[in-house]
């Protein structure tokens, strides 16, 4: 089954020509306050910051320590994980978890299952939700005060016990074992943060921007599309993130929604890997681990610059 | 980052998972065009969002209100009819002591984490914004790495950190740090030492998000509001508290906010300790005890609703606040 | 913008079918079919790998031949197998036909009305010689639900070297194995720092139940129609304070950890026995027999240094099954294993009842046994060979015992009431005391 890929992938290339860029956007204030701080006369402010920097380095070792035991322990055969004195560096390691990872052609199976699932769930989400976020920043009308709050109360409630209604009503419609019925409930369960979310990055653009498109001949919608939703990417680009992770980590559901062996999404396929009834061989897992992380880590990296500027925009603007 | 290694739905997330900074500034460039806009429009715009709310997570949400008030366990998933309880399970669960010991307990957790992980969090995001380039892409990218790399993995590096017999903290204290005593010393065994490790788990998965939002938050207080202020000679510590704070106020409630929810309702770091040798019984908190429940669905209904009535209790005031500041 | 208008549609799209999937969702065909044709399809759900595919393949081509219609096997993991279970077996579109369930978890669903009665085929199936435990486990009153698939015991392990040089023999009674452990466990013939004569850590109660059971003790006991916590018996008591007198004296494996990979504190030279299933051998890694073999390293070459290590490894590892009160019997262990059974739901009783049939015949039990699983039927078993791993696995099965047949059995175990338990007689607690609040929990859960 063929799906869109990530919305992302193509953020930046949705935006038309002639659209302006997000940093022409009037913004409130000019300079931002990290650079009027990092603006410090002195000498000795130039080598406390160095100091500090040190500091930040520091931290950043300690806190990713245990991605390094994870992917240090990829390239161990296992017997060698746990063992009275650990291995801090897999100096002699091995490739072998990893090949085992992608010669498993469920590897690959779980692999597309995921992709789909992830990517149809983000883009419903992140649509549904942009509209939403339109409708409550956009639009004033009757119910909307309650329909905010009902939104941050469906995030309140303990849904432990909840994959029994939700298997049973995807049940009554076929759609136990299907892409669809499993992203159904991804949906449900992101849209109530991206709605929050999306809400402060629409109300920072000011229509103003829109009315000037309609006095050029665009159409009310055509303004829309064309001059606000560019402005929108990183916010979309931010949501996305959270969606992602949401969808592509998600465990309990799928469980009971893809049964279907050859459906099974990467996190079963991973929790697969651990055994009941013989000895789990723990360097493969790790390693089958790393790899789904890369894609995470991967797409990360690539939106962290826009990511950063979209929480931004929609941090203080509301 | 839901909690693929144990099983929580996915809209249990845990703290890592998370909305981002709502925003929390009355609009200053944004009036609402009220006449602009056909009346219906704005319900049509909500429309596909509330349908998949509604239907796959408010409707079962609604079953599972309808079934607190039932017995309705396994059986009844096979047939056999729901009786109609009232309130029994309600009263079950509020009369047993060990329930509030649980609520108790969790509260504490909540509030301690969540105050540990905001300032953490908030000296990180001012930390980020004061060092050089190289080394806050350095930090960004750790946090990265922690907030996005798969639950099950990430927790069981940790569970081997903490092993009582190969735990990496063990020989460390115990080799290089001469600390002998602490060579096969027992993390988990004591309910304290137990939510101590949690917490450092819970803490380190929370962080990232907070730290990220907050640091967005300081870039976008405005650099001229700063010098002014320093200009009137105020110090660099007063320029903090008296400028910075007050203009991310709105952020950091949102983000307090989230951090409540998901600190009460915490539950895969639980039970993946729980089950890695911590005493059960001592260790519970409400998203695990919930879950020892759920082949008792009934029960766990009511739990989840008396979840929901403690959550609102220990956040009506931020979302008063926050609703007040919004102009709704 | 186009990329994005496209995803609208899609998710429009999406919602639509999920909104008029409810039409389409009848699929014709599943109705009992008196005549199956290849078309008709019965899934089978067997957990984990232990069903190999030689097996598997048996079943399908067996299958085959007898009905004409068609096997589908689909492979599930343990882990998470009981909300799969809780969810699928309740609807006619997804259910299996025929389904594996683990021992302890069987009595729930059995009680649940989850399965299919099968009264009337249990003595066509082999009756009063397929494990007992099992049929008891998967019965209510009269009525059987669920039958043994197969089974597995514990046996111990242990290092020959160590034994020889701490001058111990291999025990047995009860009494002298734990005497073994603290005599092992005091010579530590190779200096080891923190060394185990028995690994034996603080919640792991399936390897400490064999005590309990042979002073004469139980978990939980039937009185009329409630069940009652038994901790507290004086046989029981007993069973705990050697239980006790072990962990303190003979094991110095964490009390904050489980029964999970006792053969990596073996291999690492830190314990002389631990107890497991028997196919814990595959997983004996001894360092003085390791040739380095790369995982996935087909060669005959690697495949013969394999073999070679394998070897050497069985060689410097005995096996024993845990000796009884008495010399010369074994210990009643706890048996590890699974059921099977036809959903209530299933839409082909008739052709599932069909595979029951090839499940339980001579040829398939034999293989089962061939391949190192204790068969259902206990006729058949001596097929398991006899080679010490199957002589020891056989002893053990043969008197193993299950935990109690009580409804809400899996509540106790979800709620981890015994590794609580186990933990504090580790810990050195009260035994009387522990044991009445926890037969308090036990009779609180299971009523």
């Amino acid at each position: 089954m063929s799906a869109p890929t990530a919305p992302m992938n193509g953020g930046p290339a949705t935006r038309p020509a002639g659209a302006p860029q997000p940093a022409e956007l009037p913004a409130p204030g000019t300079a931002p306050a990290a650079a009027a701080l990092q603006r410090r006369p002195g000498g000795r402010g130039s080598v406390a910051r160095h100091l500090l920097g040190l500091l930040a380095v520091v931290i950043a070792l300690v806190w990713v320590f245990p991605i390094y035991w994870m992917i240090s322990s990829s390239f161990l055969p296992t017997n060698r994980l746990r063992t009275p004195t650990p291995t801090f560096f897999p100096v002699d390691g091995t490739l072998a978890n990893f090949r085992a990872v992608f010669s498993d052609p469920t590897f690959a199976a779980s692999f597309r299952v995921s992709i789909v699932v992830t990517g149809i769930t983000l883009v419903a989400a992140i649509l549904f939700a942009f509209l939403a976020a339109l409708a409550v920043s956009r639009f004033r009308f009757r119910g909307r005060k309650s329909f905010i709050v009902a939104v941050l109360v469906v995030q309140m409630i303990p849904a432990e016990g909840l994959f029994i209604s939700q298997y049973q009503m995807l049940d009554s419609w076929g759609l136990v074992n299907h892409v669809l019925g499993l992203t159904l409930v991804y949906v449900a369960a992101i849209v109530p943060f991206t709605i929050w979310m999306l809400r402060g990055f629409v109300t920072g653009i000011p229509i103003e921007l829109e009315e000037a498109g309609m006095v050029d001949g665009l159409s009310r919608t055509g303004a829309f599309f064309r001059i606000t939703f560019p402005l929108l990417a990183p916010g979309l680009v931010a949501s996305g993130v959270y969606g992602f992770l949401q969808a592509w980590n998600e465990y309990t559901l799928a469980l009971v929604v893809m049964t279907d062996p050859s459906k099974r999404t990467l996190p079963l396929w991973l929790q697969g890997l651990v055994e009941a009834n013989r000895a789990t061989d723990w360097g493969v897992v790790m390693a089958g681990a790393t790899m789904i992380a890369v894609p995470v880590i991967v797409f990360f990296l690539f939106v962290q610059h826009r990511m950063t500027s979209g929480l931004v925009a929609g941090a203080v603007k509301g | 980052m839901p909690g693929q290694s144990t099983g929580r739905p996915v809209a249990a997330a845990p703290p890592s998972m998370s909305v981002a900074p709502a925003p929390a500034v009355p609009p200053r460039t944004t009036p609402v065009r009220r006449s602009r806009v056909p009346r219906l429009g704005g319900y049509a715009l909500l429309l596909p969002a509330t349908l998949p709310i509604a239907v796959g997570l408010g409707y079962p949400l609604v079953v599972q209100l309808i079934r607190s008030f039932q017995e309705y366990g396994l059986a009844q998933q096979f047939g056999r009819a729901a009786e109609w309880v009232g309130i029994d399970n309600y009263v079950a669960l509020l009369t047993d002591g060990y329930v509030w010991t649980v609520i108790a307990r969790s509260v504490a957790f909540c509030l301690a984490n969540a105050a540990l992980t905001m300032a953490i969090g908030m000296a990180l995001a001012v930390l980020m914004s004061r060092v050089g380039r190289a080394a806050r892409i350095t930090l960004q990218v750790a946090m990265l790495l922690a907030w996005g790399t798969p639950v099950l993995a990430t927790m069981t590096v940790w569970q081997w950190l903490f092993d009582s017999q190969y735990g990496v903290i063990n020989w460390l204290l115990a080799e290089p740090f001469g600390m002998s005593g602490m060579r096969y010393h027992s993390w988990l065994i004591e309910p304290l030492s137990f939510y101590g490790v949690a917490t450092v788990i819970v803490v380190w998965m929370s962080v990232p998000f907070v730290v990220f939002t907050v640091y967005a938050g300081l870039l976008q207080v405005p650099g001229e509001t700063l010098e002014a202020a320093q200009l009137d000679g105020a110090s660099e510590w007063k320029r903090f508290w008296l400028v910075v704070i007050p203009m991310v106020r709105p952020v950091l409630f949102v983000v307090a906010l989230l951090q409540i929810i998901w600190d009460l309702r915490v539950f895969t770091q639980i039970y993946v300790l729980q089950r890695a040798g911590a005493p059960t019984r001592e260790t519970h908190l409400l998203g695990t005890y919930i879950y020892s429940l759920a082949k008792e669905f009934s029960m766990a209904g009511a739990m989840a609703t008396i979840m929901l009535v403690l959550t609102l209790a220990l956040t009506a005031f931020y979302i008063r606040r926050m609703l007040r500041e919004e102009e709704l | 913008m186009r990329i994005v208008r496209k995803a609208a549609v899609l998710a429009i799209g999406a919602l639509a079918l999920t909104a008029c999937s409810n039409g389409t969702a009848e699929e014709p065909g599943d109705d009992a079919p008196a005549t199956a044709d290849a078309d008709t399809e019965i899934t089978l759900w067997l957990n984990g790998g232990d069903t190999n595919d030689e097996l598997r393949q048996y079943l399908i081509d067996t299958f085959a031949a007898e009905t004409g219609a068609t096997l589908v096997i689909e492979e599930q993991d343990w882990n998470g197998l009981v909300p799969r279970l809780q969810t699928a077996l309740t609807s006619a579109e997804q259910t299996p036909d025929v389904v594996e369930i683990g021992n302890t978890q069987a009595p729930t669903f059995t009680n649940a009305g989850a399965f299919a009665d099968l009264t009337e085929l249990y003595a066509e199936l082999g009756g009063e010689t397929l494990l007992q435990g099992f049929v008891e486990a998967g019965s209510v009153g009269d009525q059987v639900f669920a039958l043994p698939y197969y089974s597995g015991a514990r046996a111990v392990f242990y290092n020959k070297d160590v034994f020889a040089a701490a001058g111990v023999e291999v025990p047995t009674t009860l009494e002298e194995f734990t005497q073994a452990a603290i005599t092992l466990q005091q010579a530590n013939p190779n200096g080891v720092a923190n060394f185990s004569g028995f690994w034996f850590p603080g919640q792991d109660w399936y390897n400490g139940l064999p005590w309990i059971w042979e002073h004469g003790g139980e978990l939980a006991v039937q009185e009329g129609d409630q069940w009652a916590g038994a901790l507290s018996s004086p046989e029981s008591q007993e069973g705990l304070t050697e239980i006790q007198r072990l962990f303190t004296e003979g094991t110095n494996a964490p009390r904050d950890a489980d029964s999970n990979e006792p053969w990596v504190p073996f291999n690492n030279g830190e314990a002389a026995m631990f107890s497991a299933p028997t196919w814990a051998r595959w997983s004996i890694d001894l360092p003085e027999c390791n040739k380095g073999v790369a995982a996935d390293d087909t060669s005959d070459a690697a495949n013969a240094l394999r073999a070679e290590q394998q070897a050497c490894n069985e060689s410097k590892t005995g096996i024993f099954p845990l000796p009884g009160m008495e010399a010369g019997t074994p210990a009643t262990v706890f048996a590890g294993g699974s059921n099977i059974a036809i959903p209530t739901m299933s839409e082909n009783q008739e052709l599932a009842q069909e595979l029951l049939r090839i499940i339980f015949s001579d040829d398939y039990q034999t293989m089962l046994a061939q391949n190192g699983l204790i068969p259902a039927n206990t006729d058949l078993a001596s097929a398991l060979g006899d080679d010490v791993y199957a002589q020891a696995a056989l002893a053990a099965a043969l008197d193993a015992k299950l935990t109690p047949p009580a409804e809400r059995w899996a509540d106790v175990e979800g709620e981890r009431l015994l590794e609580d338990f186990f933990q504090q007689v580790a810990s050195g607690a009260d035994i009387a005391d522990a044991a009445a609040t926890t037969d308090q929990l036990i009779a609180d859960t299971l009523n």
